[in-house]
C-alpha cells in the first residue's frame, strides 16, 4: 500500500480516536457511566461496533472498553525512516476510525437529540437524516438483497458545482444505487448542493443526506454492517463473515470529492476492510492490485464526467437494462414472422447485398456502454424497396468476458433480432440476411434500433459476461467491406481455435443434465471433440453457460487422470457421472458404443448402432423416416434407447460428432461406418470427405452405403464387399 | 434359515422446519426413511394438513365442497375460524385467487389487508398462496411479508422468476418460502440452491414439487416427489433435503369429475362421495410419495387422511 496513503490514514485515525476520547470524557463527567447512549430505534446498538466486535454499547460505561480497543488497534504513526508493509496496520487504523466515529456520533445524539431528523426525509430546513432506524433498514435492505438496489456510493465532500453534483447524483440513481452523503469540501456539502439544484433528497429518492461531517460515514458503513446481520444471518462479532458478506454482495464504494484529508484517508482505509474501493476525483496515489477488494482498491484523479462509470467498473457492478426502447413490439411471438416481397421495405445480405455481423471482445476502456452508432443511410433516408450493404459490429467488454464466448454471443443475434416485430433475420456471420417490413418502418423503426436491442438483450441475458456493449451499424459499402475483412480474419482464427482444441488439450470438460427432466439419470459429457448428443451444446457453449448460470445444468468437470484414452474415460468424468446420475452409473466412455456407452436421453440428433453381418456401424438421423439395415426405423430405435438408460450397442450422437476424430474411437472410428441415410451423408459430405482423406481412405465417403444402396444388411453387404469397405476386414466389433 | 428382508440404507435426513409461531406452531420433516417405512428408519413428525380458505366467495364449486362452508363463504376470517373451531384445522392456507390479473385483479394492498385480518384471527400456522402469476405474486407477497412482519407465514409460490424479490422479503421479515417448480427434480434443486445463495436460511424453505389431481397428471408429480426423496435420503443431495408441500385440494376440486352431478355422470357413483374420495386418494398418494404438508378442502377427506396417518404412524 502506498506509504503516503498509509501514513495519512494512520494520522487521521489518531486524530479521530483522540477526538472521541475527548468527547467521551466530557459526557462521562456530565452524565455518568449509566446514562443510555446509542442510535435511535435499533436493535443493533452502535452497529459497526456490535457487528465487528460483538459488543453491545447501550450506556456510556460500555464505551470505555471500545475506546481501549481502538487504542490497541491503532498502529504508531509512520515515521520518515521506517518502511514496513503497511496494509494490515492501515486497515486496522481504518477499523478504529469507524469505532471512534460511531462513538462521536452517538454522543452527538446525546448532546443534540434533534440534530438529525431521525426519519426518511428532511424536515423543514434540517436536511440531516442521521442513522437509519431498523424500519428503514429492513425496507431498504430488502432492495439490496433482491437486487433492486445493488449497493451504494458513500460520497464524502462535494464536487465543484451544484450542476455536477446533480449530474453525479442522477447517474448514480440511474444505476439504481443509493447515494450516501456526508462531509464537506471547503465548506461545501453535496447534500446542500443538491437542494440548491432543486433535487429532492431523502431515502425515497435514494439520495441520503446522512450528516454534515465526515464522521457520518459510519451511518453508511453501519447500514452495510447491519444488512449483513439482518439479511445474511451473520452473528454479531463475526467480523470476517460480515466483511465478506459486504464484499461479495453489497456493491458499494467510497467516492471522496475534493482534497483528501488525513481523516478522509482514515475513513477510506476503513471502507476497504468491507471490500469497498475508493474512487477519487483528486490525484491521490492509486492502489491498483487486488486483494481485499474484488478489483482495484484506490483509483484516483477521475474526471467527474467519468467517475460514476469508473466506480461501477472498479466495484464490478452489473448494469441492468429492464426495458428495450424500440417503437415495435418485441418478444418470442414474433420470431417466426416472415416478411414477404410486397411488405418489404429494406433488404440486406442474403446474397443480394454484402452482409455481415460480428461480435468481438475488447478491453474495458475501448468500449462505451450503450453507444449505438449508425454509419451510412438509415431507414428514413432510403426509398421503400431498397437494398443496402450491411454490417453490424458488436463490441463487448467485461471482466469475465473471454474470446471464446464471442461466437456464442454472436449466435444470439439471430433470435434477438427476430424477436422484433416486422423484422426478419436469417443466417449468421457473412451469410446473414435481413428484411425490414414496411409496417415496422412506419412505426418508427430504424436500423439503429437493432443496436438498442442487442445492447439491452446482451446485458439482460449475458450480464454475467458482458459489462459493456457498443454497437456500430454500417450501410456504406466501403465501411461494410472493412468490417467484412475484419470478420473474415476473426472467423478464420475462431475456426482454427476450435479445430485445434482437442480432448487432450483441455483439462476441463462440461456436463449437461438439461435432459434429466425427462430422462432422470441422463448425463451428457461434453468434450471439445464430442458435442452433446442433441447437437445444441458444444464445449464452448457449456463453458459459457456455466459462466452465465453457475448453478445451471452445465457444470465444469475437471477430467483428471485418464483411465483409458481409447474408450475415453477419465477419473473426473466417472466421479461426476456417479454423482449426477444419482449413483445409477459408475462410468461411461466418451468414445465407445460397445463398452459402457453414455446414457441416451431422447433428444439425440442421430442413433448409431451395430450391424453384425457387416461388422460395422450404421447411423440414422431423426429426420430420416424410412427403414434402416438394423431392422428398425429411427422412431423404434429411439423408443428403445432413450430415458437415461445405457444400452450397449446403441448410442445417441450429434451430427457434429460423427466427423470428429474421436468418433467411436474404441470401435475403430469413422472407418466402421457402413451405412447412413443419403440425406445425412449429403449434409456432412464436406466433413466426411476430409476425414476420409485424413484417415488415408480418400473414397471413404463413397463406400459408405446409404438408403439408395439398400435398407437391409443383406442388401448392402455386396455393395460393401465390392467397394472393399475397411470395416469388413477390421477385427470383430462384437 | 430365517429370511432376512433387505433394507435400504439411508445416508440423509429431511430438515426439520418449524411452521408458524407460538403455542400452535408445528414442526414437519425429520424423516430418515422413505415415507412410512418405519421398519427402515424414522418419521418422527407427522405430516400436517392445512385447510383452504379463499379470499373471495367461491364460484362454480361442487355442492359437496361448498356445503360445509356455505355460511362463511364470503367472509375469509369467519371461514378460517370455522375450519379451526368446527373442523379442528391445525393449519390454514389462504388462497389468494382474487389477485389474479386475469380475474378480479385485486390489489396487493387489499390482499395484504385481508391476510393481516386472517393472520390476527387465527393462531395456527398460516400459509399464503398467490395466484400463480409470478409478477403479481411478487407484488402481493412482498406487501404481505412486510405487513405481517414476524408472523412466520409460509408464502408462495416462489419461483425462479421471483425468488429474489420474495426471498429477500422472507429473509427480512422472517417468513418461510414455498419454493415452487414445475414437476422437475433438477429445477427444484436449482431453486433451493438459488434461495440458499440469496441468504434464505435452510430452516425456512419448503419444496412445492407441483401436484396434479388424481387422473390429471398425478403420476408425474408422484414420480418426481419420489425421486426428490430418493436423492435426499440415499444420494446425499443436501439441497433436496427439505419437506414437501402439496397444494392439492384446489387441483382435485376443479376437475370435471369432482363437479359433475349424478345426471351428468350417472356411472360415476354418488357425487357427494366422489369428490371427497378423489381428494382423499390424491392426498394418500402424495403422502406415499413423501409429502409433509397437504393443503386440502373437504373436512371429510381430511378426516379420512387423519385416520390413515394415525394408523400408519402408530408404532
Ligand atoms: S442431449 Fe443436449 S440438452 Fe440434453 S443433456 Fe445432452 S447436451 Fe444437454
Amino acid at each position: 500500500m502506498s506509504k503516503i496513503i498509509c501514513s495519512a490514514a494512520i494520522r487521521g485515525a489518531h486524530n479521530i480516536v483522540d477526538k472521541a476520547e475527548q468527547k467521551y470524557q466530557e459526557v462521562l463527567d456530565k452524565w455518568g457511566p449509566d446514562h443510555p447512549v446509542g442510535f435511535p430505534n435499533t436493535a443493533y446498538y452502535l452497529p459497526i461496533i456490535y457487528g465487528i466486535l460483538g459488543v453491545p454499547v447501550s450506556k456510556l460505561g460500555d464505551v470505555r472498553p471500545v475506546l481501549e480497543k481502538c487504542r490497541s488497534l491503532l498502529p504508531p504513526l509512520v515515521s520518515e525512516k521506517v518502511w514496513l508493509p503497511y496494509l494490515a496496520p492501515t486497515l486496522e487504523a481504518g477499523m478504529a476510525t469507524f469505532f471512534a466515529e460511531e462513538i462521536i456520533e452517538a454522543i452527538r445524539y446525546l448532546e443534540y437529540p434533534d440534530f438529525y431528523t431521525k426519519q426518511e426525509d428532511p424536515i423543514g430546513g434540517n436536511i440531516w437524516l442521521g442513522a437509519a432506524d431498523d424500519i428503514i433498514l429492513r425496507k431498504r435492505g430488502v432492495e439490496f438483497v433482491d437486487g433492486t438496489a445493488p449497493g451504494f456510493a458513500a460520497i464524502l465532500g462535494a464536487p465543484p458545482t451544484k450542476e455536477i453534483a446533480a449530474e453525479i447524483a442522477k447517474e448514480l440513481q440511474e444505476k439504481n444505487l443509493y447515494v450516501f452523503m456526508c462531509a464537506e469540501n471547503n465548506g461545501v456539502r453535496m447534500s446542500e448542493q443538491l437542494v440548491e439544484a432543486g433535487v429532492q433528497i431523502g431515502w425515497p429518492t435514494r439520495l441520503v443526506s446522512f450528516g454534515p461531517d465526515y464522521t457520518a460515514t459510519v451511518f453508511a458503513m453501519g447500514f452495510a454492517t447491519r444488512a449483513a446481520m439482518s439479511f445474511g444471518g451473520i452473528k454479531p462479532g463475526d467480523f470476517r463473515g460480515n466483511l465478506l458478506y459486504n464484499k461479495n454482495r453489497i456493491f458499494a464504494f467510497a467516492m471522496p470529492l475534493g482534497p483528501v484529508s488525513d481523516e478522509w484517508y482514515a475513513n477510506a482505509a476503513g471502507a476497504i476492510n468491507w471490500g469497498f474501493p475508493v474512487i477519487a476525483d483528486t490525484p491521490i496515489p492509486e492502489i491498483l492490485p487486488t486483494g481485499i477488494c474484488t478489483y482495484e482498491h484506490v483509483v484516483s484523479n477521475v474526471p467527474h464526467s467519468e467517475i460514476v462509470q469508473r466506480a461501477v467498473e472498479v466495484r464490478g457492478l452489473k448494469v441492468t437494462v429492464s426495458k428495450i426502447d424500440i417503437p415495435v413490439s418485441y418478444g418470442p411471438a414474433f420470431e417466426g414472422e416472415r416478411i414477404r416481397k410486397d411488405d418489404l421495405y429494406l433488404e440486406c445480405g442474403g446474397g443480394k447485398t454484402k452482409g455481415v455481423e460480428l461480435t468481438v471482445s475488447r478491453d474495458l476502456d475501448e468500449v462505451e456502454d450503450g453507444h449505438v452508432e449508425m454509419i451510412g443511410p438509415d431507414l428514413d433516408q432510403i426509398k421503400d424497396g431498397s437494398k443496402l450493404p450491411f454490417a453490424m459490429l458488436i463490441e463487448v467488454a467485461g471482466r469475465q468476458m473471454q474470446e471464446d464466448f464471442e461466437p456464442i454471443l454472436e449466435r444470439q443475434i439471430h433470435h434477438l433480432v427476430n424477436y422484433a416485430e416486422g423484422i426478419m433475420h436469417i443466417g449468421q456471420r457473412a451469410i446473414m440476411w435481413l428484411r425490414v417490413g414496411k409496417a415496422a418502418v412506419e412505426k418508427g423503426f430504424r436500423l439503429k434500433h437493432l443496436g438498442t436491442i442487442i445492447h439491452a438483450k446482451y446485458h439482460q441475458e449475458f450480464g454475467a459476461i458482458c459489462d459493456k456493449v457498443q454497437v456500430k451499424i454500417y450501410t456504406e459499402e466501403a465501411k461494410v467491406d472493412e468490417v467484412l475483412a475484419l470478420a473474415r480474419k476473426v472467423y478464420e482464427a475462431r475456426d482454427k481455435r476450435v479445430d485445434r482444441m482437442t480432448d487432450e488439450t483441455e483439462e476441463t470438460f462440461y456436463s449437461c443434465t438439461l435432459c434429466q427432466s425427462f430422462a432422470p439419470s441422463h448425463v451428457c459429457i461434453i468434450t471439445p471433440e464430442r458435442t452433446g448428443m442433441c447437437g445444441a451444446y458444444n464445449w464452448l457453449d457449456g463453458k459459457a453457460s456455466y459462466e452465465i448460470n453457475p448453478t445451471g445444468p452445465n457444470q465444469p468437470i475437471v477430467k483428471g487422470e485418464c483411465i483409458d484414452p481409447v474408450l475415453g474415460k477419465w477419473k473426473g468424468t466417472d466421479e461426476f457421472i456417479f454423482k449426477a446420475s444419482r449413483q445409477k452409473f459408475q462410468t461411461a466412455s466418451a468414445y465407445s458404443l460397445v463398452h459402457d456407452p453414455m446414457t441416451a436421453c431422447g433428444c439425440f440428433e442421430c442413433i448409431a448402432t451395430i450391424l453384425p453381418l457387416c461388422n460395422g456401424v450404421m447411423i440414422v438421423n431423426r429426420d430420416y423416416l424410412g427403414m434402416t439395415p438394423c431392422g428398425m426405423k429411427f422412431t423404434t430405435l429411439a423408443g428403445m434407447v432413450g430415458g437415461g438408460e445405457v444400452t450397449p450397442g446403441f448410442l445417441g450422437v450429434s451430427k457434429h460428432y460423427i466427423a470428429s476424430r474421436k468418433f467411436l474411437l474404441a470401435e475403430g472410428g469413422l472407418k466402421r461406418v457402413v451405412w447412413m441415410p443419403q440425406m445425412l451423408k449429403k449434409e456432412l459430405e464436406a466433413k466426411l470427405k476430409s476425414r476420409g482423406e485424413e484417415l488415408g481412405i480418400p473414397n471413404l465417403f463413397d463406400i459408405i452405403a446409404d438408403d439408395t444402396k439398400g435398407t437391409t444388411e443383406e442388401e448392402i453387404l455386396p455393395f460393401l464387399e465390392e467397394a472393399g469397405h475397411p470395416a469388413l476386414t477390421m477385427e470383430s466389433i462384437l | 434359515m430365517a429370511l432376512e428382508i433387505p433394507k435400504v440404507s439411508y445416508s440423509g435426513k429431511i430438515k426439520e422446519i418449524v411452521l408458524g409461531k407460538g403455542d400452535k406452531a408445528l414442526t414437519v420433516g425429520g424423516e430418515t426413511s422413505y415415507p412410512f417405512y418405519l421398519f427402515e428408519g424414522q418419521m418422527p413428525l407427522k405430516p400436517r394438513i392445512a385447510m383452504e380458505v379463499y379470499d373471495s366467495p367461491p364460484e362454480d364449486w361442487a355442492p359437496t365442497a361448498l356445503e360445509p362452508f356455505a355460511d362463511v363463504a364470503s367472509d375469509p376470517v369467519a371461514w378460517a375460524r370455522k375450519c379451526i373451531d368446527t373442523y379442528g384445522a391445525e393449519m390454514i392456507a389462504l388462497q389468494l385467487v382474487s389477485t389474479d390479473p386475469n380475474g378480479e385483479n385485486r390489489s396487493a394492498e387489499e390482499a395484504a389487508a385481508l391476510t393481516k385480518k386472517v393472520a390476527e384471527a387465527v393462531d395456527v400456522p398460516l400459509i399464503v398462496w398467490g395466484c400463480n402469476n409470478a409478477e403479481k405474486d411478487t407484488e402481493v407477497l412482498k406487501k404481505i411479508a412486510e405487513d405481517c412482519a414476524g408472523r412466520s407465514l409460509m408464502i408462495g409460490p416462489v419461483t425462479e422468476a421471483n425468488y429474489k424479490q420474495v426471498g429477500a422479503v422472507a429473509i427480512g421479515y422472517e417468513h418461510t418460502v414455498i419454493a415452487s417448480t414445475p414437476i422437475d427434480i433438477n429445477l427444484a434443486k436449482q431453486l433451493n440452491i438459488l434461495l440458499g445463495n440469496l441468504g434464505v436460511p435452510d430452516g425456512r424453505i419448503l419444496i412445492d414439487p407441483t401436484t396434479g389431481a388424481l387422473g390429471y397428471g398425478l403420476e408425474y408429480g408422484y414420480s418426481v416427489m419420489e425421486r426428490i426423496r430418493m436423492a435426499a435420503l440415499t444420494q446425499e443431495d443436501e439441497r433436496l433435503q427439505f419437506p414437501m408441500i402439496c397444494n392439492l385440494g384446489k387441483e382435485v376440486w376443479k376437475t370435471k369429475e369432482a363437479k359433475q352431478s349424478r345426471d351428468e355422470a350417472p356411472k360415476l357413483g354418488d357425487p357427494a362421495k366422489r369428490g371427497v374420495l378423489m381428494e382423499a386418494i390424491t392426498a394418500q398418494l402424495v403422502l406415499a410419495a413423501g409429502a409433509d404438508i397437504l393443503i386440502m378442502r373437504h373436512p371429510e377427506s381430511i378426516a379420512l387422511i387423519q385416520d390413515m396417518l394415525n394408523d400408519l404412524l402408530a408404532a
